[in-house]
């Protein structure tokens, strides 16, 4: 349906429906007292002068009105919201994920603790096994049915997954999604569209019962029932019946403004009249279904028995008992004033009443209706939250879908969108966030700090949560997506890949020097980089300035490698920020967002496989057509070996470098790559760290850019740490790609030596990197043992 | 190994002679199993990758574990794909990997799917990635390569398409040096 500028909002409307019975009864009886007789012949020609005047204009008026009702009712549509789900969880032996997760998931997703399990949307817990009643769910590649089954988790792992009740293995079962946020029309209604074959008989039958108890026979309006109530009104001495029939309480409602005059009354007889002509009585009925107003959500009216259901009971409609349905067919007189929660007691008297009248027409038995009237109203505390829970995330997943799409269509096309969210995590990187900065405030670094977080899946670039504020409600400035700021040593990796990409002149061994030097700069000055200890270290490998993140080696490296070339490298990356090629680029004096800083992280993570970061998977129209994919597709690097090789020196960046507290701070030990940031006094604090799932980014600091105490191990590294200390995860992947490959090489010398030899340590290489010197204790070793890497180069010569 | 390499060469002259004759005649030619005819597609990845591969690695076999819930999508993407509903392969595909990200067999599969949606860079990227994460030997090993092979072929990459079907070859006889 389209409306109007000047429409009413139907909040307004149908609140007051209520009174609109007293109202009626009220114009019928003055109307009543207006017929005044005429006595004079006068009069006579007059009124019939008249009735030919009012017949010659009744004719085109009603063809107009005819003409509204077939073209607006025939073209109808509701504006329906979009709604954005998070993933759907996939459950299966081996899925590896906490009890405690498994809960916050189905809580978010909507489902309610009951014993028994009795309905879809209901789990129990007992002992370290989960009876989950999984609801009926179209998911964005195909719709499921409501299936029943029970997950037992051991170890932070799901041990076996069975069917109940009869116990059957299931190798595979997921949960529908919780819904993360819902972008709304301009008229803020919420619905949820029903057919008039799935809803509950009782509903169809209840609604004629309460509210017009001739639909079946009558032409649209109903004179009798007009009558009937006016009687029963006159009997109770308040209004309890109306006398306006469903067809003309829709037309009311579908197509005229809400003044109650006479005209208005006239127009709504008339149209009922013509919808009633043109269409089915259950057409008419499921408009109406759909179309009356039953609650208010904050700013968003609830229309519809659809939406409703979901509103009060959190169930859908089909799965609603008689007392439940009766409560909301009872919300038709005045959803305000009989509003179940605040006013519980009304609410109840008017369902009782409703009760009463489905006894009374035989929809109930006596005995059902009154076991029905002495139970409570059944209505959940509060209604789900139907906004945005996750505004930074929700931000990311309209900037996707605004690539496509009108911001119009979202609000009023009723899609489906299906992201990539992970309510566990989100929660998790929330709170980390939440309590991260506040503890740094308390520990006295700066106030006024903010900070933002990106987690995503490693292999697929899904983004499984993101933080833009450290307060996670606020919705205003997305930093995760926003804030641009220098990254500092967050740059590091690059150079050194590059450096390892020349596998003529680099491998991990390889010495350079870490010494003051002074660049001339474009603008005439001198630039002497410092290290962070204030120190110069002399001679180093490449491993040991990378992971001890030394200014003055990098600087000279990148010298070497070329900023373009650093720049071009990013680019590859995924990222097209602009950058100026001045050496300082070389110690991160490039801004980035923390979501780009993902995105080239992903990449090393992923072994060279990039995948675009991604927050949607699919979009479906309401009727559930595809209407948009965005499938996995994989942006392979060139010389991934040189990737591999990195992926092991930021391990030990954690293992021994700038991160080496990271360990302490998980509680835990497993191997994670990652690299620290700071920039200039300290005014920006990041933290990337990568495992074999996940890859994060955190970052903290000012929004004004001052000078906030921060360094990438105080500050980002903890909101980091604090996140994946509640998160089961495994080490990075170290198997090297091929031309790169694992060799026992002496700490000190960089020369390849024996496994068993002092001070051996293994290190991968990419092919051609490899030192050629080996230490004498090799040669005692190969005479009992063919080297691997003899064996290697064995094969290569041949 | 005589044998076995000996093998793959023989296959891979067949395959050019094959192709001199079109895709109508290498069909009848070079599919050792006569396509099930439902589903009119060109049966390229049967005949040039699968079968190949599945004649090349006889006695060379690697069968990874794999988790029950990613066997029973492989299944359905599989159903999926023999219907000629490739969309819904890739779908159940992805499906997969968020389980099992590095299953060489998942990727593969999604690089055979892409192949036959005729989008020869993805087939190429996938089976590359399948490549390197898988047991570089085997029959998944020489599917790798025969993908990358028809791929770069696609993509006017004759050169390397050439090198790739000789990897294809090397699967079948050497374990690679970073395992």
């Amino acid at each position: 349906m389209v409306k109007g500028p000047g429409d009413v909002t139907r909040g307004e409307t149908i609140t007051l429906m209520g009174e609109r019975v007293k109202k009626k009864a009220a114009t019928r009886k003055k109307s009543g007292k207006a017929t005044s007789p005429g006595w004079t012949g006068r009069l006579w020609r007059l009124g019939l002068l008249l009735t030919g005047i009012s017949l010659g204009l009744l004719v085109p008026w009603v063809v107009y009105l005819n003409y509204q009702v077939t073209t607006e009712f025939e073209g109808r549509k509701w504006d329906l919201p979009s709604r954005v789900y998070a993933r759907a969880l996939d459950l299966y032996p081996g899925a590896t994920i906490t009890s405690a997760d498994l809960e916050t998931e189905l809580e978010l997703s909507g489902y309610r603790r009951s014993n028994p399990v009795s309905q879809p949307g209901q789990y129990r817990i007992s002992g370290s096994s989960f009876e989950i009643f999984r609801r009926p769910f179209r998911f964005h590649d195909g719709a499921e049915d409501a299936v029943r089954f029970r997950v037992r988790i051991s170890a932070d792992t799901v041990a076996d997954i069975t069917a109940v009740p009869d116990g059957r293995p299931l190798d595979l079962a997921r949960l529908d999604p919780a819904e993360i946020a819902s972008i709304y029309p301009l008229q803020k209604e919420d619905r949820t569209l029903v057919k008039i074959e799935d809803v509950p008989p009782l509903l169809v039958t209840g609604l004629q019962a309460v509210e017009d108890r001739n639909f079946k026979h009558h032409p649209g309006v109903d004179l009798r029932g007009v009558l009937r109530a006016v009687l029963a009104n006159l009997r109770a001495g308040k209004a309890v019946q109306g006398g306006s029939t469903l067809t003309q309480q829709l037309v009311k409602n579908y197509f005229l403004t809400h003044d109650r005059t006479l005209a208005r009354k006239f127009n709504e007889a008339i149209m009922a009249v013509l919808l009633e002509i043109h269409y089915p009585k259950s057409e008419i009925l499921e408009a109406y279904i759909n179309e009356v107003f039953l609650g208010q959500q904050g700013a968003y009216a609830v229309h519809g028995f659809g939406q409703a259901s979901l509103f009060y009971f959190d169930q859908p409609l089909e799965q609603l008992a008689p007392r439940q349905l009766a409560l909301l067919i009872g919300l038709v007189k005045g959803a305000s004033y009989y509003n179940p929660r605040r006013h519980p007691k009304r609410a109840l008297a008017r369902r009782n009443q409703v009760l009463a009248a489905f006894a009374e027409t035989g929809l109930l038995t006596g005995p059902e209706a009154e076991r029905a009237s002495s139970a409570n109203l059944g209505v959940t505390p509060t209604p789900r939250s139907r906004g945005t829970r996750y505004h930074a995330f929700v931000d990311l997943v309209r900037r996707q879908l605004a690539q496509v799409y009108r911001e119009e269509d979202l609000k009023t096309e009723g899609l489906k969108v299906y992201t990539t969210l992970a309510p566990s995590i989100q929660e998790k990187a929330q709170r980390a966030v939440a309590t991260g900065v506040q503890k740094l405030e308390d520990r006295g670094l700066s106030a006024e700090l903010q900070a933002a977080m990106v987690v995503a899946d490693v292999a697929t670039g899904e983004v499984r949560a993101m933080v833009g504020d450290r307060n996670p409600d606020r919705s205003g400035f997305n930093r995760a997506i926003h804030a641009r700021r220098q990254i500092g040593s967050i740059i590091k990796p690059l150079v050194y890949l590059l450096a390892l990409e020349h596998s003529d002149d680099y491998s991990l061994v390889t010495q350079i020097k870490d010494e003051p030097l002074t660049l001339k700069q474009a603008d005439g000055s001198n630039w002497s980089p410092s290290n962070y200890d204030g120190k110069s270290h002399g001679t180093v490998t490449l491993l040991e300035a990378l992971t001890r993140s030394y200014n003055q080696a990098t600087v000279r490296l990148g010298l070497n490698i070329g900023v373009k070339n650093l720049i071009n490298r990013i680019q590859q990356l995924g990222v097209t920020a602009e950058v100026d090629a001045v050496p300082s680029v070389f110690l991160g004096a490039v801004e980035l967002t923390p979501l780009e800083v993902t995105q080239i992280y992903q990449s090393l993570a992923a072994g060279g496989y990039s995948v675009p970061l991604r927050s949607v998977i699919a979009v479906q129209t309401e009727a559930g057509e595809e209407l948009v994919r965005y499938p996995l597709r994989m942006l392979p690097q060139p010389r991934r070996e040189a990737i591999g090789v990195l992926n092991f020196a930021l391990t030990q960046v954690v293992e021994q470098g700038t991160a080496k507290a990271l360990p302490g701070l998980l509680g835990r030990t497993a191997i994670i790559s990652g690299k620290t940031g700071t920039t200039n006094d300290r005014r920006d604090s990041w933290f990337v760290g990568y495992t074999r799932d996940h890859v994060a980014v955190s970052w903290v600091g000012r929004d004004d850019n001052q000078p906030a105490g921060v360094t990438g191990s105080n500050a980002a590294m903890h909101l980091w740490a604090d996140l994946f200390s509640q998160m089961p995860f495994q080490s990075v992947d170290l198997r090297m790609p091929d031309n790169a490959f694992w060799l026992w090489v002496d700490r000190d010398s960089g020369y390849r030596t024996g496994r068993t030899c002092e001070g051996a340590v293994e290190i991968p290489f990419v092919e051609g990197s490899e030192p050629l010197k080996s230490t004498p204790c090799l040669g005692e070793q190969e005479k009992d043992e063919e080297s691997f890497w003899r064996k290697l180069f064995g094969k290569k010569k041949r | 190994m005589v044998r076995k390499s000996g093998k793959p060469v023989q296959s891979g002259r067949y395959f050019r002679l094959c192709l001199a004759f079109g895709a109508v005649l290498l069909l009848g030619a070079c599919a050792s199993t006569p396509d099930s005819g439902s589903v009119p597609q060109d049966r390229e990845v049967d005949a040039r990758v699968r079968e190949p591969a599945k004649q090349d690695s006889e006695g060379v076999q690697v069968f990874p574990l794999q988790n029950p819930a990613v066997k029973e999508l492989l299944a359905s993407a599989g159903n999926a794909e023999s219907n000629g509903d490739f969309g819904q392969a890739a779908t159940l595909l992805e499906r997969a990997l968020r389980i099992q990200p590095r299953d060489p067999e998942i990727l593969q599969s999604m690089a055979e799917v892409q192949l036959q949606m005729k989008d020869y860079g993805q087939a190429l990227n996938f089976a590359s990635r399948s490549y390197d994460v898988g047991p570089r030997v085997g029959e998944i090993c020489s599917r790798n390569w025969r993908t990358i092979s028809v791929s770069r072929e696609h993509l006017g990459d004759h050169g390397g398409a050439a090198e790739a079907e000789q990897k294809a070859m090397v699967c079948m006889k050497t374990k690679p040096r970073s395992l």
